[in-house]
């Protein structure tokens, strides 16, 4: 199959933002990841015991400075994402700078705007009355109707609900949109608020480590559970050369892939994660020893890491550098493609691998892999593969790449 | 788009009409599937009716035991796509399992699988909910039971983009179709009625009811307040390829978004609606005057419907005809997957199908609804889908 991405006119990343419990924007982000700082804290925002009681939660003060006129019918995940597409259209040269006519907003969540159903659910359901306003933006194409509507962006609205692969295939398809002209920038990424359902929804099925989250480690027990959202300003690298934009890097490949086997379990063998990775090196005409970092899904669940762990040994051999972001701000499940995407432009911008942290015995399936435990690693990064998987199998892999000019 | 991308079958479970030839068959009659609410208590509210299916009988497509791991949602997305499967001849292994993706169009998701969840939750509390239910709450589960159902190894992704959670959902499958990471994908939209989405739509005002004139969704219609609700899947099935009988061919697409629209509801510029048709046609390299109808998104809401008439007299001198086809099954039906299937059956049968609920035109409407079916030469038919927040999705469908 021909799936090389045209490569004579690049799509490039010219903006990128990112809130989570590490800070509400990407140099707080970094200068965490350096620092080998988690955001992990006592998790208390609802009255309920929980079999849990840790996350990698937002301050509400973070998301304070928003106009309260413009912001207050919004949902957390839809505040949560204009933070970070705020810091990404501003670093793209702002609004000003960007077509606004052509400008798509993909975006992914898982939840949307779910802990506002969840307040509205309860109080109807205690008989007091509520407004209907509150539960209005809970259809999961909330985070992108209110970051389009921020902006003014009057190329199309895109949502993807595809469990915790929605950030990174908003990111794809995105790319795509682009591409064929359907549309001439977007602002893509994904968001994710915490709420009761999977809050609890997780601990139910037994797939959240009472403590810090230690992916890839032998003793790992399961994830933590975090919020945020991560954006990307993507456009045409010769409209970006032609308004005089600064360039940050190429996204120059995805790849999706479905594993076709359990409502929420991966596949064992990691066949549909290396599928996806597979995928999106073809499209980036890339090979594996291109490749100088991985940055891991690595949620922390023995299930997912054992299968990655032998998806990417299977296409890298081992050789590049892998970790897992999700131990410093938990599993944004949603928005978690999107954020970990920032953190891989920021990988090669400043090259260095952040870490993984609480990595001490690796696990079998990860033997041979060059895993990146407790410190930063600092190298020269070109290439990065950044992996998302989600419920019911669902795989996409991004890749992203130093934007280097082409002598004419 | 410059591959060639097919709609080779069609199947779905929609209100009264289980299968492509019974859903055919209901769009030609014009007739609507809206009936009183049953389902739970809405005399409370002003809108009393929704269309919703009472005859399926999922197990007649899903073997019992899988059954018990499904909501309402993925039975209904998981039968459609067997319809639309058995509609192009398919049978089990015919095809790699990575050759063919899921894309998965719904508006509302798991709302009712939530609640129960929720029920469960305040009930038992947090540690003892139900992790089936929560493993069935998110969006993407019927799209994941297509995938292991029938073996498809291909993409699988889930767009939800309130009424053009479908169109959105069959343009990320042309795209992946065109770039050759499959050869063929499941579009399916699914959503379904319950009683919280109908308690918000209700007092959001969105409904229609009854003014002295009756209860009922009337599309460009001067009588109009409102849209009925509606429910169930619809799955069409696209390929790279004609295949022996193909419905349709998706010949162009175009984006655009209304930057005037809030977060919550439709804009006011039609202008945007207008623009997205202008680059579906352009994409198709179809010339205006060469559409040969028009397949709208109308819904009975008098500014939704106004404005979509205003983008259509601003695209053609002489408008072709024009159908409103979503009041047979109602608004969400399939995701708002009505026009565009639609579109597609009448081009296989070169037929026109009526505007369902359409009788009397809205004082400024410079066209005439289409309101009994005929027989006329189907070349490219533009169909055009809207959404609140102001996404618009064209699309040009054109005879194979």
């Amino acid at each position: 199959m021909n799936r090389n991405r045209n490569q004579s006119d690049r799509i490039v990343i010219t903006g990128i933002g990112a809130i989570s419990a590490l800070g509400r924007d990407t140099g707080a982000l970094w200068q965490r990841l350096m620092e080998s700082a988690d955001g992990i804290t006592p998790f208390d925002r609802y009255p309920e015991k929980f079999p849990t009681d840790i996350a990698a939660q937002v301050p509400d003060s973070s998301l304070d400075d928003l106009p309260r006129r413009s912001s207050r019918r919004l949902s957390r995940s839809d505040r949560l994402a204009i933070v970070a597409a705020i810091e990404a259209v501003e670093m793209a040269g702002g609004a000003e700078a960007l077509p606004l006519e052509g400008l798509v907003v993909c975006s992914g969540t898982s939840t949307g705007g779910l802990a506002e159903g969840e307040e509205y659910y309860l109080e109807r359901r205690s008989g007091r009355p509520v407004a209907v306003s509150g539960v209005l933006q809970q259809p999961t194409s909330g985070p992108s109707d209110a970051v389009a509507s921020w902006f003014g962006a009057g190329g199309g609205v895109f949502s993807n609900a595809t469990a915790c692969a929605s950030a990174a295939a908003a990111i794809g398809v995105a790319a795509d949109l682009i591409e064929t002209g359907l549309a001439n920038a977007a602002i893509a990424g994904g968001t994710d608020a915490l709420c009761r359902l999977t809050y609890s929804g997780f601990n139910v099925l037994q797939a959240v480590d009472p403590r810090p989250c230690r992916p890839f480690d032998a003793e790992r027990a399961g994830i933590t559970l975090g919020e945020g959202a991560g954006f990307l300003v993507l456009e045409r690298e010769s409209d970006v050369i032609a308004r005089g934009g600064r360039i940050l890097a190429v996204l120059s490949g995805w790849g999706a892939s479905c594993d076709a086997h359990h409502p929420t379990a991966p596949a064992e063998d990691g066949r549909g994660a290396e599928a996806a990775m597979r995928l999106a090196l073809g499209e980036a005409d890339l090979s594996a020893d291109d490749i100088d970092y991985v940055n891991a899904h690595g949620t922390g669940t023995p299930l997912n890491d054992s299968a990655e762990s032998l998806a990417i040994g299977r296409v890298t051999g081992g050789r590049p550098p892998v970790s897992s972001s999700k131990s410093f701000f938990g599993h944004t499940l949603g928005a978690s493609g999107g954020i970990e995407a920032v953190v891989s432009v920021l990988a090669i911008l400043n090259a260095a691998a952040p870490p993984t942290l609480r990595l001490s015995t690796v696990l079998d399936e990860g033997e041979g892999i060059d895993f990146v435990p407790g410190r930063s690693r600092q190298m020269p990064i070109d290439v990065v593969i950044s992996n998302s998987f989600g419920f019911g199998g669902s795989n996409v892999s991004l890749v992203l790449e130093r934007y280097e000019e082409r002598s004419a | 788009m410059t591959q060639e991308i097919w709609i080779t079958g069609a199947g779905g479970v929609l209100p009264g009409a289980i299968g492509r030839e019974q859903i055919s068959a209901r769009l030609f009659e014009g007739s609507s599937m809206a009936s009183p609410i049953e389902r739970f208590d809405a005399t409370r509210w002003r809108a009393h009716t929704a269309a919703v299916i009472r005859d399926f009988k999922a197990r007649e497509f899903v073997p019992v035991a899988k059954l018990r791991r499904m909501n309402e949602l993925s039975k209904m997305a998981v039968a459609a796509t067997r319809m639309a499967l058995d509609d192009r001849g398919w049978e089990p292994g015919h095809w790699p399992r990575t050759e063919t993706g899921v894309a998965l169009g719904t508006m509302f998701g798991p709302v009712r699988t939530s609640v129960e969840y929720m029920d469960a939750y305040l009930q038992h509390g947090p540690a003892l909910a139900p992790p089936q239910l929560f493993a069935e709450s998110v969006a993407n589960a019927p799209g994941s039971h297509i995938a292991i159902e029938y073996g498809f190894e291909g993409f699988n992704l889930t767009c939800t983009q309130r009424e053009i959670s479908f169109t959105t959902a069959l343009l990320q499958a042309t795209l992946q179709l065109r770039r050759g990471a499959v050869r063929r994908a499941i579009v399916c939209g699914v959503d379904e009625m319950n009683e919280i989405v109908f308690e918000v739509l209700a007092r959001a005002g969105s409904l229609a009811h009854d003014d002295g004139d009756g209860e009922a969704m009337r599309p460009f219609d001067r009588r109009a307040n409102g849209f009925v609700v509606g429910e169930g899947a619809l799955s069409l099935l696209v390929e790279s390829e004609p295949g022996p009988a193909p419905l349709a061919r998706v010949a162009g697409v175009g984006i655009a978004r209304d930057s005037s629209a809030t977060v919550h509801d439709w804009g006011t510029g039609s202008g945007s609606v207008a623009r997205a048709c202008r680059r579906a046609l352009e994409t198709a390299g179809v010339a205006v005057g060469d559409v040969s109808a028009v397949y709208a998104s109308a819904n009975g809401r008098p500014k939704v419907d106004q404005l979509e008439a205003r983008a259509i007299t601003e695209l053609f001198d002489v408008a072709p005809p024009v159908v409103a086809p979503k009041a047979v099954f109602g608004e969400y039906a399939g995701a708002s997957a009505v026009p565009l299937a639609a579109a597609a059956l009448s081009i296989a049968s070169q037929r026109l199908m009526p505007s369902a609920g359409f009788e009397v035109p809205c004082s400024d409407l410079s066209f005439e609804p289409v309101t009994e079916a005929r027989d006329v030469d189907l070349r490219h038919v533009l169909v055009i889908t809207t959404s609140a927040g102001g996404g618009v999705v064209a699309v040009v469908l054109s005879r194979p």
